[in-house]
């Protein structure tokens, strides 16, 4: 790798972190701005359901019809429900709300705020007594920690749902079989890192979407690098926070 | 009736200085507004007259000089006081800067909540009505910024400027980009909101039939220096050719 682009990623990575560390410095200084921090709720929770619903529906269904050739062969048929369920709940459904919020909270985030950048619209709300960071950025990030681990949890909800309709197709399982199966695989060490590492994916999310927004170059082709390179870090550290997350889980002992 | 120079300076710098990087766009920059006038600021494009009124509202810090706005030392506020100050200056952005995912009538409230003034719904109502029936445009409350033209924004932002009714309104290119008949409509209100409201305004233009129009000064701003300042007669019959070149 050149010298000249680890040099732009080091300063880029100091940049996020001074930008964080702004963050929590605005975060609870007084005024807090809970309507427009409602209005961003809604947004993030509310407007990404359909999404997140219907994704979660199929990852559910087809993890369940894809596992099953596999354990038939070793005799572990009746085993699906628990083994999709350990799946889906401690890293699919989690992971892939995050991508998908990525995806469409992150890029919208990133394109919103670079456009007001590039059309004075933060400079004006400066001029008229308003903190902008407060109120764009804090309220953003903490909509977008709050909603994506409900988000999760509804994930996680609905991935088994289609994980029981996949238990269905060629086989027969009873509704009240199947959740019976599915809480007896789960654990307490299965649930709390996933949901837990849900708040760093959301907070991940808001503050690389608020910082490359606010940071976005002039013109429209800044606001649309803005919004890309928006998805592709926020989606990055995704995974990297995952990866640190099992890491932490291990040692902690909730394996 | 003509204008009359008051002696009192709402606005006054001294040496301002700012740079970008090796680019100096500001060298020691001295200016003064008085009460009630209407002061041009003139200079090519990146220039840096952008880079003064945005120093003077706050949104850029200088790297040297003072700025005195109604007797306050712009760099000894803190951000509260700030605040107070912005209250009582506008600012009309080139862009206009209306608030995309919100209405008109929203537009104008913002800065009325925002600044924290303790007013009843009926008195923002009042406000909100007023500052558009100023503009000219009373019908618009419930319209998005995305359903107006070009002129009709213009007139709506600085309606948003005009809510808190403030001692001095600063302009950045009130006219570029509109239309020859809708810039002039801008000129007359912004010689309209000077009459009616005592305003003192910085207007930053290179439209020279605005600059005719609106300037009861006009200052030039060259190579980073006030280069020369006078009215626009002084200033259409000068000799030196660097000020020629604005009015040929």
């Amino acid at each position: 790798m050149p010298l000249g682009t680890i040099r732009n990623i080091v300063t880029e990575a100091g940049e996020i972190a001074a930008f964080t560390a702004r963050f929590f410095r605005e975060l609870f200084k007084p005024k807090q701005e809970w309507r427009e921090l409602l209005r961003q709720c809604y947004y993030v929770g509310y407007n990404s359901l359909g999404l997140v619903g219907v994704t979660a529906f199929i990852m559910g269904l087809v993890l369940t019809i894809q596992s099953r050739p596999t354990l038939v062969e070793f005799g572990a048929e009746a085993w699906l429900p628990k083994m999709v369920s350990v799946s889906l709940v401690r890293e699919i459904a989690p992971v892939i709300t995050a991508l998908i919020c990525a995806g469409k909270v992150g890029s919208g985030i990133g394109a919103e705020l670079g456009s007001m950048k590039v059309t004075e619209q933060i400079d004006a709300m400066d001029v008229s007594g308003t903190n902008p960071y407060k109120y764009l950025v804090v309220t953003r990030v903490l909509a977008t920690t709050l909603m994506i681990p409900v988000l999760a949890v509804m994930a996680d909800a609905i991935a088994l749902y289609g994980g029981y309709l996949g238990t269905n197709i060629k086989g027969v399982v009873s509704w009240k079989l199947y959740w019976n199966q599915v809480f007896d695989a789960l654990s307490y060490s299965d649930a709390l890192p996933s949901f837990v590492k849900t708040y760093f994916f959301g907070f991940a999310i808001g503050i690389i979407g608020c910082y490359k927004g606010f940071n976005s170059n002039k013109g429209t082709e800044g606001v649309g690098r803005s919004a890309n390179s928006a998805v592709v870090i926020s989606s990055l550290l995704v995974f990297i926070i995952d990866l640190i997350a099992v890491q932490i889980a291990d040692l902690l002992g909730f394996t | 009736m003509a204008y009359q120079a008051e002696t009192e300076s709402v606005i006054t710098v001294r040496n301002l200085s700012k740079a970008f990087g090796k680019n100096r766009v500001l060298k020691q920059f001295d200016f003064d507004l008085k009460r009630g006038e209407n002061v041009v600021v003139l200079g090519k494009s990146g220039s840096g007259k952008s880079v003064f009124i945005k120093c003077i509202i706050g949104l850029i810090e200088p790297d040297e000089g003072e700025i005195e706005v109604l007797g306050n030392k712009i760099s000894a506020l803190n951000s509260d006081e700030l605040d107070l100050m912005r209250m009582k200056m506008g600012f009309l952005f080139q862009s206009n800067a209306l608030y995309d995912s919100m209405t008109v009538r929203e537009n104008l409230e913002f800065p009325l909540r925002r600044h924290g003034k303790d007013l009843s719904s009926e008195e923002v109502d009042k406000a909100v009505k007023e500052a558009l029936e100023s503009v000219g445009l009373p019908e618009t409350e419930n319209m998005m910024p995305s359903e107006l033209s070009g002129g009709m924004k213009k007139r709506i932002s600085i309606a948003r400027t005009l809510i808190l009714k403030p001692d001095i309104i600063l302009y950045d290119e009130p006219t570029t980009g509109l239309d020859p008949i809708t810039g002039r409509e801008i000129d007359q209100l912004i010689l309209e909101i000077q009459a009616k409201y005592k305003t003192s305004s910085i207007i930053i233009s290179h439209d020279m039939h605005c600059v005719k129009i609106v300037a009861n000064r006009i200052v030039m701003l060259i190579d980073g220096k006030c280069y020369k300042q006078g009215t626009y007669e002084e200033l259409r019959n000068s000799s030196d050719i660097r000020v020629r070149e604005f009015f040929d």
